[in-house]
């Protein structure tokens, strides 16, 4: 063991020697930037989904199209105007959709475009978000908890904001809260676990049989398991969808506190959340990419990222470092606050 | 269903360049002594060849067959070099056993070629892609988690990416051997674990590195890595295809 440490070291300095290596600009990967390769890989899977042979036909610009129903007119106008345009030229379009979210992935995952890259996705997000979800269905009454409300790509733009790699980070009890602060970070985990569970409780997830034909609606080309998982799930809810879904609001409002509460019970929280995403997740059939129509993985792990990255830190994580409103950590941090 | 001739043309076009220059990579290090590691090289040489018969039958030019069994011995051998590794170094970086990318690498390629070839009938006259599609692989849940495990480790290594110094690759440049003190543990593995990365930082492939001797700089690392991703996000979109 001590010769092979020696040969270690030997390599490691043989390296640094002829410079092929820069210790000082590159350091472990602290929470924060885990969270933040983590959402690099989710964006390089959309790239890839998006890549898809069915994203090339018009079924996708009639999917795009089709999210304009019930909205407002100043809303579903633009949407309407964009699908053709992407029907005209499927092609040429889809392709610039997928190699923007490429670049928007290896950009995050490369350290020096990191803040262009969150920049951009927050854009890209926003625009995706009315042009191809049609505001997530919070407008026109259709969106739920299980369908992907209140849009899955407006959480990609949440993310980036509270994995911004800001220049100075503000004590806050968990990681999402570093660059917004604790209170903006509560705040905004306040509006996307509430609006879930009032979403809940409208009658496009807690009418009769709603919740249990949207996921029973899920299971169509998927594989064996999640089929039956789907089908299963969806035949109890058939019967049970107006208590499921109270009972899911229910839940949803208890995660939306539990970030204003002390830290064991926010922890409970957050994994409360975490299975409540994952819930989701099988509920949404996984986004469908396992259908070969899915456009990304869905609002489920998207959830689960968020709840993480509201983890409440250990109390030896947040004392001073001698700079005012700065978290140490137990890892270095790299120069651009990853 | 496949996606549009295009696209798998440029994504062949891309292996075939990773391909060309790990092949380039082998010559160099070959000719001018200088360290690389050649497994890499040639797992990416095979990978690209066989990656860009799959995406576009007229680039088979060489044999169709046996692929299944080049990929399944790649996948153990870098399995064993992965478990020696771990045995061996069980502290060195912030992940043991950086081989395991290329046992991945190696078994979604297997994959890949088995699911294929339960459908090759179907594909008969079409591209190979279009034919793995169109009869629905074989455990389609394999295929997405292989990408998303294959995505995890592209963002991973473009993560690492800004910790390697571009060294041209037909450089001759000769460089001492530094005298060893100073190198902290610390420092130490952090380096080995960031050249281990891409799979080519390190000097060798017996892992020697004699101090007081002059020694080649390594084939660019940099460069190396960026094959590892192409390959990566290359490999992805085939798996994604077959789902």
């Amino acid at each position: 063991m001590a010769s092979q440490a020696a040969d270690a070291r030997a390599r490691a300095g043989w390296l640094r020697g002829i410079g092929a290596v820069h210790e000082e600009s590159w350091t472990a990967p602290d929470v924060r930037r885990r969270l933040q390769l983590a959402l690099a890989g989710i964006w390089l899977l959309d790239a890839v989904l998006q890549f898809q042979a069915f994203m090339f036909s018009r079924g996708f610009s009639q999917m795009l199209g089709a999210t304009a129903a019930g909205n407002p007119a100043v809303i579903a106008d633009p949407i309407n105007w964009s699908a053709k345009i992407i029907a005209g030229h499927g092609t040429l379009t889809n392709a610039v959709f997928a190699f923007i979210q490429l670049a928007i992935g290896l950009g995050i995952a490369w350290r020096p475009t990191l803040k262009l890259a969150l920049g951009a996705s927050i854009v890209w997000a926003l625009g995706v978000w009315w042009f191809g979800e049609g505001l997530g269905g919070v407008l026109n009454g259709a969106g739920g908890p299980a369908n992907g409300a209140p849009g899955a790509v407006i959480i990609y733009a949440l993310l980036a904001v509270l994995l911004w790699p800001g220049s100075r980070d503000r004590a806050a009890p968990f990681v999402a809260g570093r660059f917004t602060g604790a209170n903006v970070a509560r705040a905004l985990w306040l509006v996307l676990w509430g609006s879930l569970a009032y979403l809940a409780l409208l009658p496009a997830t807690r009418a009769p049989k709603a919740l249990g034909g949207m996921v029973s609606g899920m299971a169509s080309g998927q594989p064996g398991w999640l089929s039956s998982v789907d089908n299963h799930l969806g035949a109890f809810l058939t019967s049970h969808g107006p208590a499921t879904a109270v009972i899911l609001a229910i839940v949803l409002a208890l995660v939306a506190v539990s970030v204003c509460l002390p830290r064991p019970a926010a922890r409970a929280g957050v994994v409360l959340a975490i299975v409540t995403a994952a819930f989701i997740w099988i509920a949404e059939g996984l986004g469908g990419m396992l259908t070969g129509g899915g456009t990304d993985p869905n609002s489920g792990p998207l959830l689960a990222l968020v709840a993480v990255a509201y983890w409440p830190l250990a109390s030896s994580a947040l004392s001073a470092t001698g700079q005012p409103n700065r978290i140490a950590t137990t890892q270095p941090e790299s120069p651009e606050g990853a | 269903m496949a996606g549009p001739s295009w696209l798998a043309w440029t994504f062949a076009s891309v292996v075939i360049l990773v391909a060309g220059y790990c092949l380039t990579r082998l010559v160099a290090s070959w000719r001018r002594h200088r360290p690389s590691d050649h497994r890499i090289d040639v797992i990416h040489v095979l990978m690209g060849v066989a990656m860009a018969g799959m995406l576009v039958p007229r680039l088979r030019v060489f044999w169709v067959g046996g692929w299944e069994v080049v990929f399944g011995m790649g996948a153990a051998w870098f399995g064993w070099l992965a478990i020696r590794e771990f045995r061996g170094r069980p502290t060195v970086g912030g992940r043991p056993g950086h081989h395991l990318q290329h046992v991945l690498g190696c078994g979604a390629m297997l994959y890949m070629f088995l699911a294929a070839a339960t459908v090759a009938k179907a594909a008969a006259g079409g591209s190979a892609m279009g034919g793995m599609a169109a009869g629905a692989a074989h455990f389609p849940t394999l295929a997405l988690v292989l990408a998303v495990a294959l995505f995890g480790y592209v963002v991973w290594t473009a993560d690492r990416l800004s910790s390697l110094t571009p060294v041209a690759a037909l450089a001759a440049r000769s460089v001492p051997v530094p005298v060893l003190a100073g190198a902290g543990p610390g420092g130490g593995t952090s380096i080995v674990a960031a050249g281990g990365e891409g799979g080519h930082g390190t000097p060798g492939s017996d892992g020697q590195a004699p101090a007081g001797q002059a020694r080649q700089a390594p084939l660019s690392p940099r460069l190396a890595a960026c094959c590892e991703i192409a390959m990566g996000v290359t490999m992805g979109y085939m798996l994604i295809l077959m789902i």
